[in-house]
């Protein structure tokens, strides 16, 4: 009936769709990626920025292993920072500012550059299974498509509505077209539905803002790129401004709390607690006086400035108010109003580890869809589904990343393993091996991996090998023995006592006051680049820590490594308690530390299920 | 399904009766088929007989329907006759009719799989079982009642205050949140390491609740020391002459006082002999008082003043001071004669000299070396926290702090590993 064939076809083209197709594509599939519109390609439905903290992470995991995004925002970008500074390099994030058409632009034109890959507007209304174990994808306008593999990335746009007060709209993000029949696909496809909802501040003019009242931010200018390949990204374009809501802010929100969908009830969606809006944080947090509020550049192209700290869902003419009794935005002009969305996603403890459906082969989800928030994360999981979608089409072994070497293997194992009750967003927190999940070597820990894949390309590739050669040659300086007569005169100007030993340049680096600069002025790792004197600088620094870490990895792998039979019937195992039965016979984890990390599995459960395991394989 | 297990609860040996307990799905067919008339409803105790392959024993039988039984399955109880023979018929008989023997420990941990005892409560029930002295008893009962683990949960709290503000921190460097400043972070965190100081500092006591105290008798040949073993112990235990010598070996025996478990070693008298297998002896006796608790240096020399070469406290004992004719020259010793008076003063001196007294007044000791394990482990970490803090960075100290939160999950069983579980059941005797 048709000759619209494909591997794959990714349904949706924000941040986790361009990942899963680029991937898809790249690596030989013949991919179609539906988009509602295609001017919603890769666009920044909220903040204009990437990165941060935990996400600064992942955007340089999906750059090591060969993903679009850190390359992308280097090119858009409009200032680098590094936040946590001085709280230490396990949570060093890196975040940019981005231009927000740019980003767009810059994404479809790659996507529109790659071989392999087709771009093709049209809502999706429809997805069977077909006769020869693929999916047929029906669009809108009535055409059919068809793929050995689907990835849905739908984003916030199933049965999404926003909201502005008592004004609500059958829409997706930014007045974009929402998708209002596919919900009904999943739900025959038997997937659990629920509903979460998010929002997003005004947009404000620039020129209307009195910025002598506000702090000016700058972007950092000696942060590395985004990505490992990017040589240089240039100096700040655009500052951010600091200011603060008021007094007067929290009585008008006080005063019109009835007003606000979220307290009126006429939201049913679950919003994130870690991204309140304003009238949120002045009823949950009714001590606070003033909250911080951070104005940041949407575009060059553009004098819109987003007003983060302060999305609402307040009617038109309460966020007025609201704005402008904010510090500097007294006479503000607002140009788009905040608004609060609600969405469908499905329970993404329906999926594996490879984000496919265990019920149904094939069908792959990434994204806000799995009931995340935020880009990076959603970038993270179109990586994986897409390669998965690659490996299920050739018939290759399913890729999986783990908790050990990512935090996108930390992001997936726990949205595939917990239900979760708010959007999830990643946190450092979360990562219990954060010492090691480090910005700075994520090409150490994923870009052999991507090059096994097929995603690091030569370049890529070259210059990893090079970055580890160099830390390799550092690391043999590190064993040389300096005399006291050549590092005194360094320590005493660094207040470091001076034993009239001999030290080895090892030695001499563990000193709190002696930086790895410090010590190329005596001479040593002299050739190296900044980035290989860092990683030499942190392997001497934090060794006792690391190695720590790495023995609580082989620690909490002897838990991963016990494997749980797949026909277990959890039900007939009396001592556990019924939720614990409950949980572990729909979600099925496939180890012993997957089952003690859903919820309402106790630690005593795991108790019973070790004992368990141990008498029914002796037996 | 569960099979069915049997196994002898009461002591091996002689006894006045025997008690044979069985569990598992089948137990009440089993019991059924040789023990008549059997109960007729649960938890009521039936005189009957019970048929062996080798003699009609008139015995009492009760049987527990699951879930309320120790184990949680069905269970049977015969109460027999003492002695190894009648129990080892019963046990044959149940095992011709399909059970099999228990393994070690197999009765707990089937309770603990069906969910009537969780890990702390179990190793309380092996401190109950192993308990010789009502000190010991009550500091198992303690360990039942879960009030270490009440006292853990609490300090666990705290690390958590600590460690989500630490984290909130680090994931929110952008939001003006109250930050904890290294100093407060660094005095609540020595806060909990002190808690954790004064836990570890019960375990000597707990020690001395759950195994007593060691006492090594030693002195010169022909002083007394195994008379004054006797007469501490109140048994003609040891073999008294006037040869020296007599006392080749070393000999250790215990006794209950004031419900303080003494466990007494005798030992070869010190002198220098060409006897080789004397010597040994007295090579023994010096290892005796050096791994005991407290050394007893015997003489019968009111003039003798000599200290006994032990890495160990000492008290020195005058004995036979029915035959002085002046006071001791030392008079922080003790003059006692085992022949023929009370030797209570030793004892009353020991049970002072380790405050034993405070047994009975404190809440909580330490007796378990899992839970003092853990208790260190984790007031080492709270140590590298406490000194991470200022000299390097927030996220090291929280990775610490964190730790030292999990290390006292250990105990509770909040964490889980299976080390831990391994250990508990390798304790467990047969039968319970």
């Amino acid at each position: 009936m048709t000759n619209k064939e494909y591997d794959v076809i990714v349904i949706g083209a924000g941040h986790a769709g361009c990942e899963a197709a680029l991937a898809s594509a790249r690596l030989g599939c013949k991919t179609l990626m539906l988009a509602t519109n295609l001017d919603t390609v890769a666009f920044l439905a909220c903040n204009p920025s990437v990165g941060g903290t935990a996400k600064g992470q992942i955007v340089k995991e999906i750059d090591a292993m060969g993903g679009e995004m850190a390359i992308n925002a280097d090119k858009s970008l409009l200032q680098m920072r590094m936040l946590n500074r001085g709280k230490g390099p396990a949570v060093f994030s890196p975040r940019a500012q981005v231009d927000k058409n740019a980003y767009h632009v810059n994404m479809k034109r790659t996507v529109e550059n790659t071989p392999n890959l087709f771009l093709r507007q049209g809502e999706a209304t429809k997805i069977v299974r077909n006769d020869n174990g693929g999916f047929d994808v029906t669009t809108a306008v009535d055409l059919t498509y068809s793929c050995k593999a689907a990835v849905l990335c739908c984003g916030v746009y199933l049965n999404s509505r926003t909201l502005v007060g008592q004004c609500v709209r059958e829409s997706g993000p930014n007045g974009f077209a929402n998708a209002r029949f596919l919900t009904q696909s999943l739900v025959d496809l038997g997937f659990s539905v629920k509903r979460f909802k998010t929002g997003t501040p005004a947009r404000v003019r620039l020129n209307s803002i009195d910025l002598n009242k506000t702090v000016e931010q700058r972007g950092e200018n000696d942060v590395a790129p985004f990505s490992y390949v990017t040589d240089k990204i240039p100096a700040t374009k655009r500052s951010c401004f600091l200011t603060y809501s008021t007094a007067e802010t929290k009585r008008i929100i006080l005063e019109n709390k009835h007003l606000a969908p979220i307290y009126n009830g006429s939201i049913n969606g679950v919003g994130p607690r870690y991204c309140p809006s304003i009238e949120d944080k002045v009823v949950r947090f009714a001590d606070k006086e003033k909250h911080q509020i951070f104005l940041e550049p949407e575009s060059e192209d553009t004098c819109e400035f987003y007003v983060q700290g302060a999305s609402s869902s307040m009617p038109a003419s309460v966020q007025e108010q609201i704005y402008h009794s904010i510090e500097g935005l007294e006479n503000v002009e607002i140009m788009r109003d905040a608004y609060a969305i609600e969405y469908d996603c499905i329970d993404a403890t329906q999926l594996d580890a490879t984000l496919m459906a265990k019920h149904v082969s094939g069908m792959f989800f990434a994204g806000q869809i799995n009931g995340t928030s935020g880009y990076e994360e959603a970038a993270g999981q179109g990586l994986v589904a897409g390669i998965n979608a690659e490996r299920y089409v050739h018939g290759k072994t399913p890729f999986t990343l783990r908790r050990d070497n990512s935090y996108i293997g930390v992001l997936i194992d726990d949205i595939t393993t917990k239900e979760n009750t708010e959007p999830y967003r990643m946190m450092t927190s979360r990562a219990e091996h954060r010492l090691i999940l480090r910005q700075d070597n994520a090409d150490l820990r994923l870009t052999e991996l991507g090059r096994q894949i097929g995603l690091v390309d030569d370049n890529r590739y070259n210059k990893f090998l090079a970055k580890k050669q160099q830390i390799e040659q550092g690391e043999k300086q590190l064993q040389t023995v300096v005399s006291p007569k050549i590092y005194a005169p360094l320590f005493e100007q660094k207040n470091e006592p001076v034993t009239g030993a001999g030290l080895t340049v090892d030695e001499i680096l563990r000193r709190t006051n002696i930086t790895a600069k410090d010590v190329q002025t005596l001479g040593f790792l002299k050739d190296l680049n900044a980035d290989a004197l860092y990683q030499i600088e942190i392997e001497c620094k934090y060794r006792g820590y690391i190695e720590k870490e790495k023995e609580a990895i082989a620690h909490a792998n002897k838990l991963e490594n016990k494997a749980l039979p797949e026909d277990i019937d959890y039900m007939k195992i009396d001592g556990l308690r019924l939720e614990a039965r409950q949980k572990l016979n729909n979600i099925r984890p496939k180890n012993l530390g997957q089952a003690g990390r859903i919820l309402g599995v106790s630690p005593a459960d795991i108790q019973i299920l070790i004992v368990y395991l141990a008498q029914n394989i002796h037996k | 399904m569960q099979d069915t297990i049997v196994a002898l609860s009461t002591a091996r040996g002689r006894a006045a009766i025997s008690v044979i307990r069985m569990s598992g799905s089948q137990a009440v067919q089993i019991a059924q088929k040789f023990f008549y008339p059997f109960p007729s409803q649960p938890n009521l105790l039936k005189v009957g007989t019970l048929k062996t392959e080798y003699f009609d024993e008139h015995a009492m039988c009760v049987y527990f329907a699951a879930p309320h039984s120790y184990t949680g399955e069905d269970t049977v109880e015969f109460h027999c006759h003492g002695g190894t023979a009648v129990a080892q018929a019963v046990i044959e008989k149940c095992l011709s009719c399909g059970a099999r023997m228990a393994e070690n420990g197999e009765f707990s941990k089937r309770a603990f799989i069906n969910g009537k005892q969780n890990l702390t409560n179990a190793e309380g029930i092996i401190e109950m079982i192993d308990a010789e002295t009502a000190s010991a008893a009550k500091a198992g009962a303690n360990l039942l009642e879960n009030k270490l683990g009440k006292q853990i949960v609490d300090l666990q709290d705290k690390l958590l205050d600590i460690v989500s503000a630490c984290e909130v921190a680090l994931d929110y460097p952008e939001e003006d949140i109250e930050l904890p400043t290294v100093d407060t972070a660094k005095s609540q965190l020595k806060e909990v390491g002190d808690a954790l100081g004064a836990l570890i500092a019960t375990s000597a006591l707990g020690k001395v609740a759950r195994y007593g105290i060691d006492v090594a008798i030693v002195g010169k040949p022909n002083v007394g020391k195994s008379s004054l073993l006797n007469a501490l112990l109140g048994t003609d235990r040891a073999i008294v002459s006037d040869v020296q010598g007599t006392t080749r070996d070393t000999l250790s025996e215990s006794v209950n006082y004031r419900d303080i478990r003494f466990n007494f070693v005798d030992t070869a008298g010190l002198r220098d002999s060409s006897d080789k297998i004397e010597m040994e002896g007295v090579k023994r006796a010096k290892r005796a008082a050096d791994s005991a608790d407290v050394v007893l240096h015997v003489t019968d020399d009111p003039d003798d003043r000599s200290v006994y070469p032990t890495i160990r406290p000492q008290i020195r004992i005058y004995n036979k001071k029915d035959l002085f004719d002046k006071e001791p020259c030392c008079v922080d010793s003790l003059a006692v004669s085992a022949k023929y008076g009370s030797v209570d003063i030793i004892k009353e001196t020991l049970y002072d000299m380790f405050s034993a007294g405070d047994i009975e007044t404190s809440d909580l000791l330490i007796t378990n070396e899992r839970h003092l394990d853990c208790l260190k482990r984790a007031k080492q970490q709270l140590s590298e926290a406490i000194s991470a803090c200022g000299a390097t960075t927030l996220d090291v100290v929280t990775n610490a702090t964190k730790q030292a939160w999990e290390t006292l999950g250990e105990i509770t069983g909040t964490s889980t590993n299976e080390d831990i579980i391994n250990r508990i059941y390798s304790k467990f005797c047969l039968g319970k």
